[in-house]
């Protein structure tokens, strides 16, 4: 078993944030446990901190092999595939800093076994995750059906679904090879939730512990003035960041707002779970209902890339009308612009792209996203710092 | 395997992935021979991690690790578990000893 304590390593500074994780580890546990619904029937296996621990022992062994098997591919096979990249570079004789086009790159490694088996285990990997995630659900439909159910109505925190919603095409692609991406799958949430807590392998946190959304909305700006009384997360999938965010500000009125209804039906069940008041709605991030100049605080995590270019241009548009000037929008997501690249990294793109389903990832990249969000009435804050170190810099403030 | 329910699930038709039938390797056989090596220790691991619980379940009630490191089987018990050790390995590596040589295409061998 891949232990926490591997994940962070051995330095001073990982042994402080792996003894502050074990204190909030703890809390949350005791809150969780308390909370009037967390009966047996909801929790079956008890809690691990922020986390309802999963339905079966087996299904909880099945995640962490994927997530073994995420950290051993980041190593062994992926240094394996970094070796055939330089050979068949040196064989064309091409200097792997040459920029390239994904078009290039894809004729370039057709044929090599070890790039093309590693990029095969890592997508089987991916898929077991998700097979076994959402066998058990759906094995179990009634009662987590119920859950979400007894859930729907009661606070805190509110839930609007839409079941009327016009779902456009573009949001029902399965994102990660996700089975019924965010929104054909009734338990999209959960099996999103598990099966993303090994995508946060690193010493950046433990996603099922909510650290890396936790310090990412603790390093959000805030407006000059210091009013913040409305916030809203566009394209919150589950909610974590929201949760955070309210957290952060619990006096706040705070929104979550995403095309999946099953998303945020869980989105707001866990919310409660964590006896956080968040709002969530099934809306879309373009055309999100709001009045104008609602919001002091505007943003979004890593959703960008999961739409086309045209739709990230509304969006920044329907964001421009919805915060008050002077309020803050900050939208994370990775760092954008640039349709050629060095020969690796152009592969890991347009793999992810192509085969992990990443549909609008290129289209992202294609377009400069801070561009594109000065150009609709904000101005860019110089030398701002990042709110998610290694992703791009988006502090803006509604002219 | 998908729920049919007549409860609302908020749910709207997906747009599949085509990643089953991507070709990583030059032959669909391979790939798919992969996803099983993957699969298959993604169960072993389980059940390896189940019996880590049941061994720390047994050392709380007096069974120790060293008393199961140092167990004796009884003859009986030895000669079952050869006979399963046998079958296991037939199971699982006797394919290693196919002895492949003719090409799909052709028909059966004179006789």
């Amino acid at each position: 078993m891949i232990g926490r304590r591997q994940l962070f390593g051995a330095t001073a500074g990982a042994l402080v944030l792996s003894q502050t994780l074990r204190t909030e580890v703890a809390e949350a546990a005791a809150k969780m446990q308390a909370f009037p619904g967390s009966k047996k029937s909801y929790l079956p296996r008890g809690v691990d901190g922020r986390l309802a621990r999963l339905g079966t022992l087996d299904l909880e062994s099945q995640q962490d092999f994927t997530l073994g098997f995420r950290l051993m591919h980041g190593k062994e096979l992926r240094k394996a595939s970094a070796a055939a990249f330089e050979r068949v570079l040196e064989r064309e004789e091409i200097d792997p800093l040459t920029p390239l086009t994904h078009e290039q790159v894809r004729r370039l490694v057709e044929t090599e076994p070890a790039i093309n088996l590693a990029s095969k285990a890592w997508l089987a990997n991916q898929q077991v995750t998700w097979k076994t995630l959402r066998d058990h659900f759906h094995s179990k439909a009634d009662f987590y059906l119920s859950e979400m159910e007894a859930a729907d109505k009661s606070g805190p925190g509110v839930l609007e679904l839409a079941p009327d919603l016009d779902i456009p095409a573009y949001a029902r692609h399965e994102i990660h090879i996700q089975p019924g991406g965010y929104v054909g799958d009734p338990f999209a949430g959960h099996i999103y939730h598990y099966g993303t807590n090994s995508f946060y392998i690193s010493v950046i946190g433990h996603n099922e512990q909510d650290q890396v959304h936790k310090a990412t909305a603790s390093r959000l700006p805030t407006p000059e003035d210091g009013k913040v009384k409305r916030i809203l997360d566009m394209g919150c999938g589950i909610g974590q960041i929201t949760v955070a965010l309210k957290e952060r500000f619990p006096d706040a009125e705070v929104w979550g707002i995403d095309v999946g209804g099953p998303m945020v039906r869980y989105a707001h069940m866990r919310s409660r779970r964590l006896g956080v008041a968040t709002n969530f709605a099934q809306r879309l991030a373009e055309s999100s209902g709001f009045p104008d100049n609602y919001f002091d605080i505007v943003t979004s995590y890593i959703a960008h890339h999961e739409m086309p270019a045209e739709v990230t241009r509304n969006v920044i548009a329907e964001a421009q009308r919805v915060t008050r000037p002077g309020g803050v929008y900050y939208p994370v997501d990775f760092n954008s612009g640039g349709i050629k690249l060095p020969a690796r990294q152009m592969y890991s793109r347009w793999y992810d792209h192509r085969w992990n389903n990443e549909v609008w990832s290129l289209e992202y990249h294609s377009i400069n996203f801070t561009d594109e969000i000065a150009r609709r009435g904000f101005s860019v804050v110089k030398n701002a710092k990042p709110a998610l170190p290694g992703f791009g810099v988006r502090h803006t403030v509604r002219v | 395997m998908g729920t049919e329910t007549n409860r609302p699930t908020y749910t709207v038709e997906a747009i599949p992935s085509d990643i089953t039938n991507a070709v990583f390797l030059g032959n669909p056989a391979l790939d798919n021979v992969v996803s099983c090596i993957i699969a298959m220790s993604a169960e072993m691991w389980a059940s390896k991690r189940r019996m880590k619980v049941l061994e720390s379940l047994l050392a709380k009630k007096g069974v120790t690790q060293d008393m199961i490191e140092g167990y004796i089987p009884t003859a009986d018990e030895s000669a079952a578990w050869e006979k399963e050790r046998d079958r296991f390995i037939s199971l699982a590596m006797g394919p290693l000893a196919n002895d492949g040589f003719r090409n799909i295409a052709t028909g059966f061998p004179q006789r």
